[in-house]
């Protein structure tokens, strides 16, 4: 049993900054979770808090329902992977892997056993004899990552271990740790500002900012229904538009920006009524705008600025009439001259509306 | 047109070249005058019979002073005082320096002011901490005995016995060169790296483990350079022994450098002086082209 549980914990640093501010998660058993958010969102402070490598400065944290505020860091059996690997620099690659192990006093055949199954399993094998430096920053990564693995805690602790890694191996990466949280079954909390990493890795993601949860739940779930403007913004590549618009009412409601007036589907026209006549913000997600035509999609003529071919798709970003810039994911077939007019075809079923003052979502009452 | 190229790099190669000499020149020609020249001519006297009192160069004996510097006790002695001398001082100040580098590094507050009293010691003259020691310790109006008489010590005679004087020696030395250890150690323990440290606390280590398997390894090449170069330099201690002791009481704080000042100064046998100057030189070299070729190696 490995679940980790914080409870109102606080962090607040010397000079009264505060750092993590009335922090609850609930981690189960076995979970992969992910810590999203910008730098300086507490995230990797709250990982170090849970390795206790950080006091907590008010709050519980509880490993497998035990109170672990005051444990030494050695007898809470986790391991950790430091962004920069932090791996001992005069010892051997064998030597990294089995000093945990060495502390402990496990029996020398164990050992030699437990160093030589992760090293297989990693493909280190052929490096043990080797010091940090003769490695490259790959290979420092998976030690640093055997490192943990070879000592068997309770759980891991991922501090954005894949930063430091080119893109394709970082993708690689990206795989075999997902491959490996199935093979183990351990809790694993996974902390990165990648949210690319924070979609396909984690079975829940919860994203931070300002030292506080924003918003914790399976990665679709949050993609789909975001809580406010910023993990709007924040997932996604490109990310949700987010448009200055007004709650029109003619016939039925519509939202309002620029030349784009998309009418509010009837079944979100009782949860959006509180808004009428206001100022509201209208986010639209990038894949949900079409070039052909379609039954219940709204046209919309935009100026076309930029054309981002990237292969597999085209980003097309241009400027609604009197209104602002949004981008949209396009087919791969898709080319425009810049500066011509295109139509562009809008699904206003996935429309999302937010407060503007408290930048919240609106909630929509419809299975989407 | 290659070929052309290359003549004019080389030919601003050359210009380069006699302009660096030309630059160093003056250095080159002082350091000649100040160094190279006593050290050749020392080697060049020790070859001969010279001494103040009959001062010619005409009696080329060889090895012969060499010979003598060893069949003599007194040299014999001289080295062996050197010998305790120099690994009481290292030792000590190493790891007296060594525990004050730890605990400064983990100060927080007025560290600088630390560092300020440390150092004063570093910046006096060796002479005038001599001095300041010898009046300090005198037996009858020194107030080191008068500190003791008032808790009902009794008097030490701390430059009149020979055991007792060899220590007070050590002990000065001890006062004035361990902010050098503690420096250098502490400048080796602020620049490492913190990431070994976390993780080695989530590997189970304890502040002592961390200590055995961080620490010291990682501060092997600051430990051995400061070692060294505090070897080399006790080695030719000369000032604290001319000032405090003269060598004595008998030959109980006879350093090397103080035993050729002798020959040379009293013995009026420059022949026989330069010869153990050169003996000495032998001795600091090989330190210091060990240093040297340690330091080449890390790089």
């Amino acid at each position: 049993m490995a679940e980790i549980r914080l409870s109102g914990v606080n962090k607040v640093y010397p000079g009264n900054v505060t750092a993590v501010e009335d922090l609850n998660l609930d981690v189960r058993d076995g979970e992969f979770m992910i810590l999203l958010g910008p730098s300086g969102c507490g995230k990797s402070t709250t990982l170090r808090m849970i390795a206790g490598l950080e006091t907590i400065t008010s709050g519980d944290l509880y490993l497998a329902d035990k109170r672990i505020n005051d444990v030494d860091p050695r007898d809470r059996d986790l391991a950790i992977v430091f962004q920069n690997y932090a791996l001992y620099p005069h010892m051997t690659v064998r030597d990294n892997l089995s000093f945990g192990l060495r502390l402990r006093h496990v029996p020398r055949e164990d050992i030699a056993r437990r160093v030589d199954e992760v090293a297989a399993m990693l493909g280190i094998g052929p490096l043990l004899d080797r010091k940090p430096a003769a490695l490259s920053g790959g290979q420092r990564q998976r030690v640093a990552l055997g490192r943990a693995l070879v000592r068997d805690p309770v759980a891991f602790l991922f501090d954005e271990p894949l930063s430091n890694l080119d893109a394709k191996l970082r993708a690689s990466m990206r795989t075999e740790l997902i491959k490996l949280h199935h093979q183990l079954g351990r809790t694993i909390i996974h902390v990165t500002h990648d949210q690319v990493e924070a979609m396909t890795m984690g079975q829940r993601v919860c994203i931070m900012k300002d030292g506080r949860i924003v918003q914790v739940g399976e990665p679709i779930e949050v993609y789909r229904n975001p809580v406010n403007t910023f993990v709007a913004g924040f997932l996604a590549s490109p990310p949700m538009n987010l448009l200055p618009a007004r709650l029109e009412d003619g016939q039925g409601l519509s939202v309002v920006h620029g030349s784009l007036r998309l009418p509010v589907p009837a079944e979100f026209s009782a949860s959006f009524a509180a808004y009428r006549s206001k100022p509201v913000i209208l986010g639209l997600r990038p894949e949900d705008m079409y070039v052909p035509d379609a039954p219940g999609l709204v046209a919309v003529d935009v100026k076309v600025a930029a054309v981002e071919a990237l292969g597999p798709e085209t980003v097309l970003v241009s400027e609604i009439a009197g209104g602002a810039e949004i981008s949209s994911r396009l087919g791969r077939e898709f080319s425009a001259r810049i500066g011509s007019i295109q139509r562009l075809h809008i699904d206003p079923r996935q429309m999302h509306l937010f407060d503007p003052e408290t930048t919240s979502a609106i909630p929509r009452n419809h299975a989407a | 047109m290659a070929t052309v190229a290359v003549s004019k790099i080389s030919e601003i190669d050359r210009r380069d070249r006699r302009f660096g000499w030309l630059l160093t020149a003056p250095g080159l020609a002082s350091l000649t005058l100040v160094i190279t020249f006593p050290l050749f001519f020392t080697v060049f006297v020790s070859g001969f019979d010279y001494t103040l009192l009959h001062r010619s160069f005409d009696t080329f004996i060889g090895i012969e002073n060499y010979r003598s510097a060893f069949a003599e006790n007194y040299f014999g002695e001289a080295l062996w005082v050197t010998l305790k001398f120099v690994v009481a001082v290292v030792a000590l100040e190493f790891l007296i320096g060594f525990t004050v580098a730890l605990m400064l590094n983990s100060v927080g507050r007025f560290k600088d002011i630390y560092y300020l009293i440390l150092l004063m010691p570093l910046l006096i003259n060796p002479v005038v901490v001599a001095l300041i020691w010898r009046m300090f310790l005198h037996p009858e109006l020194g107030i080191v005995n008068y500190l003791l008489g008032l808790v009902g010590i009794a008097k030490v005679n701390w430059l009149g016995d020979p055991v007792i004087a060899f220590w007070t020696v050590v002990l000065t030395d001890i006062w004035h060169q361990v902010s050098f250890m503690i420096v250098l150690l502490l400048a080796g323990l602020s620049a490492l790296p913190k990431e070994p440290y976390e993780a080695a606390r989530m590997d189970g280590a304890s502040t002592l483990q961390a200590f055995i398997h961080v620490t010291l390894p990682l501060m092997r090449p600051v430990i051995v350079v400061t070692l060294l170069i505090r070897l080399i330099f006790a080695v030719k201690t000369f000032d604290l022994v001319y000032v405090m002791t003269r060598g004595g009481p008998g030959t109980a704080t006879d350093l090397i450098s103080y035993f050729i000042y002798r020959s040379a100064f009293f013995g009026l046998d420059i022949g026989q002086a330069s010869a153990i100057s050169v003996l000495l030189l032998v001795i600091v070299l090989a330190l210091t082209a060990y240093l040297y070729r340690y330091m080449r190696s890390l790089a």
